[in-house]
C-alpha cells in the first residue's frame, strides 16, 4: 500500500519528465491511435493513385491535389463556408440568450432545461433528420399548422431548401454553442457584476462592459465548435437539402462511397483540413495579440 | 403476492446471466448471412426457409449499392450471400469480392427464363443467379399533373420546376442522358460526355432532390410530381395509392437484373447455396415478386404470381415496350470512372 502511495506521489508530484509522460500516456495513446494515425493514413492515401474498380495503387503522385484544386470545386467550398458561417451566426444569436438565461435566471429549472437541451443529442441523428422531414414536408406538421392559422394560403416549400439545411444544422450544433457560452458565463464572479451596479452602471452598460467581454472566450470556443463540424457536415445537406445545397462534405462522401475514388476523397479531405487548420492558426495568432495588448 | 426470497433472486440472477450464453448456443446451429437491398424480400420468405431447413438467416439490408460495394471493399467480412446488380458483377469479380458458383450444384437453376440464363453481363451465370429484375422509368403523381408523362424530357420540363427528382447515381442518370443524346452506352468520347454533362446540368435547376431512397415519400406527399424511379418502388406504393403511377418513357429505357452472389471468404457456403436454391423455387420467387412488385426472372414462378402482377405491363412489359428496353452495357474500369466523374461534376455544378 505504501508502495503504491509512493508511486502515486512520484507520479503526481514528480517534476521528472518521465512521470508526466506516464500521466499523459493514455491521452497520447488515444491521440496517436485515433488522430495521428488516421490523418497520416489519409495523407498517404491522398498521394496514391486510383486503380480499376476503386482500388488504390500505391504510387506517389500529386495528381489528386491538382484535381482537387480545380476551380470548379471553389464554389462548393465557398458555399460550405457560407452555410457554416450562417449556422454559426444563428446558433450564436439563439444560443447566447439561452446560455444567459440558463446561467442567470433559470434557477431551479436549470437542471431540467439542461437535460432537455441534451436529449436531442442522445437520439440518432437519422431519427432527428427524418423527424424534420415529417415536420417540414409539404403536408407536414408545420405547413398544416400555418394553413390552419391562416398565415399562408398555400403550403410552403420548406424541405430541400437552404432554409431546411440551415435549420437542421443549427438544430444539431446549437448545444456546441450553448454549453461553452454557459460555462464561461458561469465563471464570471457575480461580485464583479454587483460591483458594476454599485458603481452606477445600468443593466445594459453592465452587460456590455462586464458580462459580455468576460464571456467572450466561451463565445469564441462555441463558434469554433459549431463552425468546424458544419464544415464537414454531409448528412443534413443530403437529407434536408437539394441540388443547390451540395457541400464539400457531400463531395468527399461521394468520392468514398459513390465514385469509389478514395485517393481523390483523401486529397479533398486533406485540403479541407489545411483550410481549417490555417484558419485556426490565424485565429490563435489574433487571440494572442489581443491578450498581449490587454 | 409472494415475497421475492433471496433464493428466488439468486435463481433469477443465474438465469439472467445464463440467458446470453443460451442465446449464443442457439446461434451455433447452421446459419447464413444475407446482404440484400432494403425492402426486397417477401415477409415470409426467410422464416419459411428457416422452418424448412433449420438454417437461421442473419439478414442485413443496404439502401445504396455503391455503399454496399464500398463497405465490402473496405474489408467488411461476414457476409455469405449478397445482391449485386448486373453492372456490379464485373466490379465485384474484379475486386475479388465474390466467388463463382460450383457448377451443377443448384437444382432449380432450370427454373429461370431462357433470357436470364445467359444475360450479357454474365453469360454462363458463373458468378450470379438472377433474383429479380426491373426497369428504370418515371414514377409520377397523377393528381398533380394535367397529362401523364410519356417522355424522359418531361423530367426536363420547366413547368415542373422544383417538383422533379432524379435517382442519385451515375448508372441511371448518365445512361439516360446518353440515350437522349443518341449515343450508345459504350460511348466514351469526350464530346459525348460533354453533351451528357451539359444535358444533366441544364436539368439541375429544376430538380428538387437527387435521391434513390426518399423519392417515393415525395411523390406520395405531392412534394414531387415526377421522379426518375425504379419500377417496383413505385408499384409497391401504387397498389395502395391510385394517384401514383409508373411509365417507361417512349425513348426507351434499361432493364436491370439483381443477382444473388456468393461472397468470397464466406464460412457458410453450403447454407448460402441452399438458400439460393430455395429462392429459385417457383413458389418462393413468386412470393417475393408479389410483395416487392418487381418482375421475377423465374419461369416457374409465373404460376404462383398474383394475376394482376403478371398482367401488369408496367412489371412485365408488353412486346412493344420490351423492344425499347435493353440490358445495361458492361463497362470497363475506365468507363465506370468516366461515368462517376461525370456524375460528380453534375452534382458539383448544380
Amino acid at each position: 500500500m505504501t508502495r503504491l502511495r509512493e508511486i502515486l506521489r512520484w507520479a503526481i508530484r514528480g517534476r521528472s519528465p518521465a512521470a508526466s509522460h506516464l500521466l499523459i500516456a493514455p491521452t497520447s495513446l488515444w491521440l496517436t491511435l485515433f488522430l495521428i494515425v488516421p490523418v497520416a493514413w489519409l495523407l498517404a492515401l491522398s498521394l496514391t493513385q486510383r486503380g480499376p474498380y476503386g482500388s488504390v495503387v500505391w504510387s506517389l503522385s500529386w495528381e489528386n491535389f491538382s484535381r482537387a484544386l480545380n476551380p470548379k470545386y471553389l464554389p462548393i467550398l465557398l458555399r460550405t463556408l457560407g452555410y457554416a458561417s450562417a449556422t454559426t451566426f444563428l446558433a450564436l444569436i439563439l444560443g447566447f440568450p439561452t446560455a444567459y438565461y440558463l446561467s442567470f435566471f433559470a434557477g431551479r429549472r436549470r437542471e431540467t432545461l439542461m437535460i432537455l437541451l441534451m436529449i436531442p443529442f442522445w437520439t440518432s441523428c437519422l431519427v432527428a433528420i427524418y423527424s424534420w422531414i415529417i415536420i417540414l414536408g409539404r403536408e407536414g406538421l408545420l405547413n398544416s399548422l400555418l394553413l390552419r392559422l391562416g398565415l399562408v394560403q398555400a403550403p410552403l416549400s420548406m424541405l430541400n431548401t437552404p432554409f431546411s439545411v440551415v435549420l437542421g444544422m443549427v438544430y444539431f450544433y446549437i448545444p456546441f454553442m450553448i454549453l461553452p457560452v454557459f460555462s464561461s458565463l458561469e465563471k464570471i464572479p457575480r461580485a464583479l457584476i454587483e460591483a458594476s451596479y454599485d458603481l452606477g452602471a445600468g443593466t445594459l452598460a453592465t452587460f456590455l462592459k462586464v458580462t459580455l467581454p468576460l464571456s467572450l472566450p466561451g463565445v469564441f470556443a462555441g463558434c469554433l465548435l459549431t463552425f468546424i463540424p458544419c464544415m464537414g457536415d454531409f448528412l443534413t445537406a443530403d437529407f434536408l437539402g437539394g441540388p443547390r445545397t451540395y457541400l464539400i462534405g457531400n463531395l468527399i462522401q461521394s468520392q468514398f462511397l459513390m465514385a469509389q475514388d478514395w485517393p481523390f476523397g483523401a486529397a479533398l479531405t486533406c485540403l479541407l483540413l489545411l483550410v481549417m487548420l490555417s484558419g485556426l492558426y490565424a485565429y490563435q495568432r489574433l487571440e494572442l495579440k489581443e491578450i498581449e495588448r490587454a | 403476492m409472494s415475497r421475492l426470497t433471496r433464493r428466488d433472486f439468486l435463481r433469477l440472477a443465474v438465469a439472467a446471466a445464463a440467458w446470453p450464453l443460451a442465446a449464443c448456443g442457439k446461434n451455433q446451429g447452421p446459419s447464413v448471412n444475407f446482404f440484400n437491398w432494403s425492402k426486397y424480400i417477401g415477409p415470409d420468405t426467410l422464416p419459411s426457409f428457416t422452418r424448412e431447413t433449420g438454417i437461421a438467416v442473419n439478414y442485413e439490408e443496404f439502401a445504396d449499392e455503391e455503399e454496399m460495394f464500398a463497405k465490402l471493399r473496405s474489408g467488411a467480412r461476414g457476409y455469405d450471400l449478397l445482391i449485386g446488380t448486373d453492372y456490379m458483377i464485373s466490379r465485384l469479380k474484379g475486386s475479388n469480392l465474390i466467388d463463382p458458383y460450383p457448377p451443377g450444384v443448384l437444382m432449380s437453376l432450370g427454373n429461370l427464363e431462357a433470357k436470364f440464363r445467359a444475360p450479357p453481363y454474365d453469360p454462363e451465370l458463373a458468378f450470379s443467379v438472377p433474383y429479380l429484375w426491373g426497369t428504370t422509368g418515371i414514377g409520377y403523381n397523377k393528381a398533380k399533373l394535367p397529362k401523364v408523362p410519356s417522355s424522359w424530357l418531361d423530367l426536363w420540363d420547366p413547368r415542373h420546376q422544383g417538383k422533379l427528382s432524379m435517382l442519385d447515381n451515375a448508372r441511371d442518370c448518365v445512361s439516360v442522358a446518353l440515350l437522349l443524346k443518341g449515343f450508345p452506352e459504350t460511348e466514351t468520347s469526350p464530346e459525348a460526355f460533354r453533351q451528357v454533362k451539359e444535358l444533366l446540368i441544364s436539368q439541375s435547376p429544376l430538380i428538387k432532390q437527387y435521391s434513390s431512397t426518399t423519392y417515393m415519400d415525395g411523390l406520395v406527399a405531392g412534394e414531387l410530381y415526377l421522379a426518375m424511379a425504379w419500377s417496383g418502388d413505385v408499384l409497391q406504393v401504387a397498389r395502395e395509392n391510385p394517384d401514383i403511377d409508373y411509365v417507361i418513357p417512349k425513348e426507351g429505357s434499361y432493364l436491370w437484373v439483381d443477382n444473388l452472389c456468393l461472397a468470397r471468404g464466406s464460412g457458410h457456403r453450403e447454407e448460402a447455396l441452399r438458400l439460393v436454391d430455395f429462392l429459385l423455387r417457383g413458389d418462393v420467387a413468386a412470393g417475393i415478386a408479389n410483395t416487392v412488385r418487381y418482375a421475377s426472372p423465374n419461369a416457374a414462378a409465373k404460376a404462383h404470381l398474383d394475376k394482376d402482377l403478371l398482367k401488369d405491363p408496367r412489371v412485365f412489359p408488353d412486346a412493344a415496350t420490351a423492344s425499347r428496353l435493353r440490358f445495361h452495357a458492361v463497362l470497363d474500369a475506365e468507363a465506370s470512372q468516366l461515368w462517376n466523374e461525370t456524375w460528380s461534376d453534375v452534382k458539383v455544378a448544380a
